[in-house]
């Protein structure tokens, strides 16, 4: 150790707050070194009498500082007061027995976060054909294929069974598109208008006006283009398709008669059973069927739509009907049978006497 | 420093924190002429470091609860005591003022400061006790002049026996600074009290 050094520890040297090693150096250099020695000498001689004597306090001090410590924490504030017992507790919870007490519940809380969770009171799903919950997923349309393509736009029919996606048909659908689409043609302007407002504007518009014009058409008995226009429609998909595709089978059934359109009808009928327009397209193809000279296959369509709302009545006179030419037929054949067998034919009675003129 | 035979300060300090009253009266009465002695040296007056020791001890019970367990509880309480006085020095401005011919106003009635001091008591004849007198008045008088800095970072040493590290940590500068300032203390109580010197070797 040097004179430089030693002066850094004289003060702890002094006061003995250097390490043993330290210590030891210094007074080693203490030793041999005059000048550091005296140094230390008069800081140590200094330190030594310059003690400061203790005067006693005054005798009342004690008394009144514990008055004031009794009543400071009467008033303790709430932050004090709070301060207090969290030291209390965190006395407590220093202890090893809260500790394993806290550990064990960490674990309980931790294991609980691994149950699973029930599944809930929705105990079933409902799915789509394509397994997507229903009201989740997107809409599926079936669009008709149009026997020929009415134009070469780019707005011809997609292939048969493929499936148009259009967010906008399902809420047509919810305010009751399919119904309104049935409706009979010369209340749909003001009716469709606003219940197919959700769908896109351009769209609607298009179609209203191509469905304006088949309807013109149709009541303008140019079957032809009234059915060309309606298959347009149907193809376009919408809220109004199936009453277009029903519209367009009319239309049909106008310009060619029952033999081409019953299988239309039949067709609409399986698409939209159990719905307006399924038990319209019903109907037509049971007329159609008995026009046809199909008698037992309008019967099972009469039947059928018996059951159907709004089609009771029409079904059972239709079905009286054919049960009375049936009694009728049977009675003319009878009778015609009888009077051939007992009497000669007119034609024959008269003929004598045409010739007895 | 009291002597600590059962209970170290810091372990006062948390069964006091815990409500226990009879810890505070025993941290009390180890510190009470510890900071009333400190508390003199700063502010020269009796009746002053009566009121800043009894304020010393009100801090401790208010903030309890704050005191942190990896101080020493005598650091914590010297700062408390230091920045009262100050406060008060600041107050009063009687730090160039006072003197210890002074009267202060404790029971005492009209005893000075220079009064108070107590009698070392070590030698009986007549002339030991005179000169022990004027040595501890010169001493008294000698540390009265010295800077503020220099005499703050004294008491803690001499009278509250803080080592330098924790004289460091109560008035906020380095461990070096406080040799510094001590180390320049004592040269000059070394040229005011040269002349004791011998006195001093007679009482070891």
């Amino acid at each position: 150790m040097d004179c430089e050094r030693f002066d850094r520890v004289a003060l702890d040297l002094v006061y003995a707050e250097l390490d043993e090693l330290t210590s030891a150096a210094a007074k080693r250099h203490l030793g041999h070194c005059a000048r550091c020695r005296d140094v230390s000498t008069r800081l140590r001689a200094t330190r030594e009498i310059a003690v400061l004597p203790l005067v006693e306090p005054p005798s009342g001090l004690r008394a009144k500082i514990l008055a004031a410590e009794r009543q400071a924490r009467s008033h303790l504030g709430a932050r004090q007061r709070l301060g207090r017992v969290v030291s209390v507790l965190a006395g407590y919870a220093m202890r090893p027995q809260t500790a394993m007490a806290a550990l064990l519940m960490i674990m309980i809380g931790a294991s609980l976060m691994f149950l699973r969770a029930r599944p809930g009171e929705r105990d079933h799903v409902r799915v789509t054909e394509r397994g997507v919950p229903e009201g989740e997923g997107e809409p599926v349309t079936v669009v008709p294929v149009p026997e020929r393509a009415p134009h070469s736009d780019t707005r011809t029919a997609p292939p048969h069974g493929t499936a148009e996606i259009d967010p906008g048909r399902e809420r047509a659908r919810a305010t009751g598109g399919e119904k309104i689409a049935a409706a009979q043609p010369t209340a749909r302007p003001e009716s469709q208008a606003g219940r197919a407002a959700p769908l896109d504007k351009s769209e609607s518009e298009s179609t209203s006006a191509d469905y304006g014009t088949a309807l013109q058409a149709y009541r303008n008995q140019r079957y032809a283009q009234a059915q060309r226009d309606f298959e347009l429609i149907a193809a376009q998909g919408g809220a109004e398709a199936p009453s277009a595709a029903l519209w367009a089978a009319k239309s049909m059934l106008r310009s060619q008669g029952c033999p081409s359109a019953v299988a239309r009808f039949d067709e609409l009928q399986s698409r939209y059973a159990a719905s307006d327009i399924g038990n319209q397209a019903a109907w037509e193809a049971a007329n159609c069927y008995q026009a046809l000279g199909q008698p037992e296959r309008a019967r099972k369509s009469y039947l059928q739509l018996r059951e159907a709302s709004g089609y009771s009545e029409r079904a059972q006179r239709a079905l009286d009907s054919m049960a009375h030419e049936v009694a009728g037929s049977a009675d003319v054949a009878a009778g015609a049978s009888k009077p051939a067998a007992a009497a000669p034919p007119p034609a024959k009675a008269q003929a004598p006497a045409a010739a007895e003129k | 420093m009291a002597a600590r035979s059962e209970a170290t300060d810091e372990m006062l300090m948390v069964r006091y924190q815990r409500g226990d009253r009879q810890a505070f009266a025993e941290l009390l009465s180890r510190y009470e002429a510890q900071i009333y002695n400190f508390s003199l040296r700063q502010l020269r007056q009796a009746g002053n470091a009566e009121d800043v020791t009894q304020e010393v001890f009100l801090r401790v019970v208010q903030k309890a609860a704050e005191f942190k367990h990896e101080a020493r509880f005598s650091t914590w309480l010297y700062t408390i005591a230091r920045n009262l006085c100050i406060d008060e020095l600041r107050k009063y401005s009687h730090r160039r003022h006072a003197s210890l011919d002074q009267p202060g106003p404790s029971e005492g009635g009209e005893r000075t400061l220079g009064e108070q001091v107590p009698d070392l008591g070590s030698r009986s004849n007549v002339e030991r006790n005179a000169l022990s007198s004027e040595v501890q008045r010169r001493i008294l008088e000698a540390v009265d002049e010295l800077p503020d800095e220099q005499r703050e970072v004294f008491l803690l040493r001499q009278l509250a026996d803080l080592p330098f590290k924790e004289i460091a940590a109560a008035t906020g500068v380095g461990e070096n600074t406080v040799k510094s300032r001590l180390r320049y203390a004592l040269d000059r109580l070394q040229q005011a009290l040269g002349e004791f010197e011998e006195y001093a070797r007679a009482l070891r």
